[in-house]
């Protein structure tokens, strides 16, 4: 009975991890397309949030088949639940990612030096999410602190863009529109940035139990 | 154990004591009835006697509770008896012992209750008027002692119970300490019981044939390791479930993991889709192969599927550094690309010019101008396959032919050549030194200096200077040859050696190099087993130093 259980765990872990993994793939190629502007991303990008969305689904099903057949306690009902939780912000990654990759393709291309500024912000959030996926596969709690403090980094990014983007409409009231979608496209990894921290928060709660919030 | 031995305990008691039991009252019983009938025979003689003396009288008179006396007359009818009234008493003519006595004047039988809890013994004898006295006594039977004995017996066999229950656990004790105590890593060392001998003989030879097939497997597994930590290629070995079975240290550093990672899921330590994904098809056909960056180096993975009896058993990753094959594939892709136009260009050139030439569009007085550029043009593609010649014989190694050679010399010979050139742009060639010897391809050294030196003159300033210099720095030979020319920016020092490569691309046709020189050079000396320096810095001119192993003194 507990082996199968176990199994079952295993294979719960197993699915997250490739989720996470599908989520992290899913944020290079959308940052990868700003800078290039490259079309075959942003269809990347989409077929990739597809996936998630089915693999949610899919594990969705599995938690609620764990907790209703095996009424886990303590340890394992803190996994399943961080597990459920952990699901629905991968979910979101995977969303934003897609709509990062529609407002690429929407602006046919261009890109220039505010695209670098979102580039590092990119970067930052999408080693936060790799950071928070670590710290769930390799069950520590540390590399999680270290996740959710890379969200300031990311906010003070998101500040810079922000101010930056303002200028340039200034300058260029023509651009207006170009620089409302880059604002998107920065919150988008901005709100990429505190998923991965909720991630990051339900690891730390499933290996010692308590939530910070 | 201890149980076994307690019931064997128990039932030897219990045998014995039965046994004893049946012995002893068999015995007492046999021989107090055998008393009991000579006491009762004794009884009837006197009583016999008394009444033949006295008559009934004296039966009447007697006041016995233990004998019962009867007396019978000849016809059978009860004359008197001791304990009942004769009147009520049947006829005892068919009783067995008085019809004994009858007939032989003694008779005797024994009968039983209906209970069988009591019997009674009879013992009759004819008088001498023909009638007979019977006398009797009545016993408890065997039975009824056995009863009677049942409490001592019962109280004997608990006392039995709890002795051997104490005995079995005391000897099982006893039996079982020295073999708890068995040394069975050293069986043979053992003082135990002899019986034992062939037991620890076996287990001692199970151990040897354990220990053997350990050492084997440690040996094995020894082997392994050895091979797989020596592999430049990283190495995974995973189960079914993909949990990683093995990792050398290739893959430990590919993966960045540690060791500890044996036993965990390969998800773990690597999660990208492109790797995963590749894993799984080669669990369901049985092959796979991708490439993965890390690091800006490029790997391919090979993944097979390994079965056992057709059964799915594990993959095995096998990572291969592509970087280098990647970067040749690249290189020659742009030495074709290179090649292709460098020979078109002036290929275009000839054939525009011939063009001109046949459509009569030339006056005659500029047709000399337009031979002129179609030679230049075709020596420039003679002197560019010539050197792509070269190129390609270093490349293909080859054996030639290696001779002592004075570099001094040699160094002599090439600057003399072209001091013509460098007259022309008044730039003075100066050549110091001393003879050295080196063994080496002649061919190849004069390649190395001709090119050397030709650059120094093609890219100096007018009326420069180019410094020729070859000394002996113990066993190796330096060549040096030192320009006051334009010079190489450092981003461009790392890849002159490169085919094709130009650091001003649109100088190349005006100063006539192929852009293979240096190529040559690099080549050339690596076959000469040789080491090129260069330092250059722009404006101020280039050195280059191309050091060579001399000759053994004996071979000069």
């Amino acid at each position: 009975m507990r082996s199968r259980f176990d199994e079952q765990l295993a294979t719960l872990n197993q699915e997250l991890t490739q989720m996470g993994a599908m989520c992290e793939e899913a944020i290079a190629a959308a940052s990868k397309a700003l800078t290039t502007g490259d079309g075959k991303l942003t269809d990347k990008v989409l077929s990739l949030d597809g996936e998630i969305n089915r693999m949610e689904r899919a594990i969705e099903t599995l938690c609620l088949k764990l907790l209703l057949q095996q009424q886990p306690v303590a340890r394992d009902l803190r996994q399943i639940s961080a597990a459920l939780k952990m699901i629905t912000d991968m979910e979101r990654i995977g969303t934003q990612a897609a709509d990062i990759g529609e407002i690429i393709a929407f602006m046919d291309g261009r890109t220039g030096a505010e695209c670098q500024q979102i580039r590092f912000m990119a970067d930052a959030a999408s080693q936060m999410v790799t950071e928070s996926i670590d710290a769930f596969v390799k069950k520590d709690v540390i590399l999680a602190g270290t996740a959710i403090g890379r969200d300031d980094v990311v906010d003070d990014l998101f500040l810079q863009v922000k101010s930056s983007l303002i200028k340039l409409i200034a300058e260029k009231p023509a651009d207006g529109g170009y620089a409302l979608d880059l604002l998107m496209i920065a919150k988008y990894f901005e709100r990429i940035g505190d998923h991965a921290v909720n991630i990051a928060e339900w690891v730390a709660f499933s290996v010692t139990g308590e939530h910070k919030k | 154990m201890t149980q076994k031995i307690f019931r064997s305990i128990m039932a030897a008691a219990g045998a014995v004591l039965i046994a004893s039991l049946v012995i002893i009252m068999g015995g007492l019983y046999r021989y107090f009835s055998s008393v009991q009938e000579k006491q009762l025979e004794d009884e009837l003689s006197l009583a016999v006697i008394a009444v033949e003396k006295i008559g009934q009288e004296y039966l009447e008179d007697l006041q016995s509770d233990q004998y019962r006396f009867t007396w019978v007359s000849e016809n059978g009818d009860v004359r008197y008896d001791t304990q009942s009234d004769e009147e009520s008493m049947e006829n005892h003519g068919d009783r067995e012992e008085i019809r004994q006595a009858f007939q032989s004047r003694e008779g005797k039988s024994l009968r039983y209750s209906s209970t069988l809890l009591e019997k009674t013994l009879y013992c009759a004898r004819r008088l001498e008027d023909g009638s007979v006295l019977r006398i009797s006594v009545r016993s408890v039977t065997i039975w009824v002692l056995v009863l009677g004995m049942m409490q001592p017996i019962l109280i004997v066999i608990a006392a039995a119970l709890v002795l051997s229950g104490i005995l079995a656990g005391r000897i099982s004790e006893h039996i079982m300490e020295p073999l708890n105590s068995l040394d069975l890593e050293k069986p043979l060392d053992n003082d135990t019981y002899e019986e034992l001998a062939p037991l620890l003989k076996r287990i001692n030879k199970q151990h040897r044939q354990i220990e053997m097939q350990l050492r084997e497997l440690q040996r094995k597994n020894d082997e392994f390791a050895q091979i797989t930590r020596g592999m430049t290629e990283g190495l995974v070995l995973l189960n079914e479930k993909n949990i990683i079975l093995n990792i050398n240290p290739a893959a430990l550093k590919l993966f960045h993991t540690k060791e500890s990672c044996i036993g965990e899921d390969f998800l773990t330590v690597e999660r990208s889709l492109n790797v995963n994904r590749g894993i799984q098809e080669a669990f369901s056909k049985g092959h796979s192969e991708i490439s993965m960056e890390r690091e800006g180096k490029e790997y391919q993975l090979h993944i097979n599927r390994i079965e056992s009896n057709g059964s799915l058993i594990g993959a095995v990753v096998l990572a291969f550094d592509r970087t280098e094959a990647a970067f040749a594939e690249r290189n020659r892709r742009e030495f074709t690309a290179n090649v292709s136009h460098e020979l078109k260009t002036p290929l275009q050139s000839i054939m525009g010019s011939a063009e001109l030439m046949e459509s009569g569009l030339v006056k005659p007085e500029d047709m000399a101008h337009f031979v002129k550029r179609i030679r230049t043009e075709t020596e420039r593609l003679v002197t560019l396959i010539d050197d792509i010649i070269r190129l390609s014989q270093l490349d293909e190694g080859g054996d030639m032919l290696f001779e002592n050679i004075d570099v001094y010399e040699a160094a002599s010979e090439v600057t003399a050549g072209l001091a013509d050139m460098a007259a022309a742009r008044n730039i003075k060639i100066t050549l110091t030194g001393e003879t050295v010897w080196v063994k080496g391809v002649r061919r190849l050294l004069t390649e190395i200096l001709f090119n050397l030196c030709d650059n120094a003159v093609k890219y100096n300033k007018d009326g420069g200077t180019v410094e020729v210099s070859v000394n002996r720095q113990g066993t190796e030979a330096v060549i040096s040859v030192k320009d006051s020319g334009i010079g190489i920016p450092p981003e461009h020092q790392a890849r002159i050696f490169e085919r094709f490569y130009r650091v001003d691309k649109s100088r190349s046709k005006e100063s006539g190099g192929t852009g293979l020189g240096l190529s040559i050079v690099k080549h050339a000396a690596e076959y000469l087993d040789g080491k090129i320096d260069l330092h250059s810095s722009p404006g101020e001119g280039t050195a280059v130093q191309v050091t060579l192993k001399i000759s053994s003194p004996q071979a000069i």
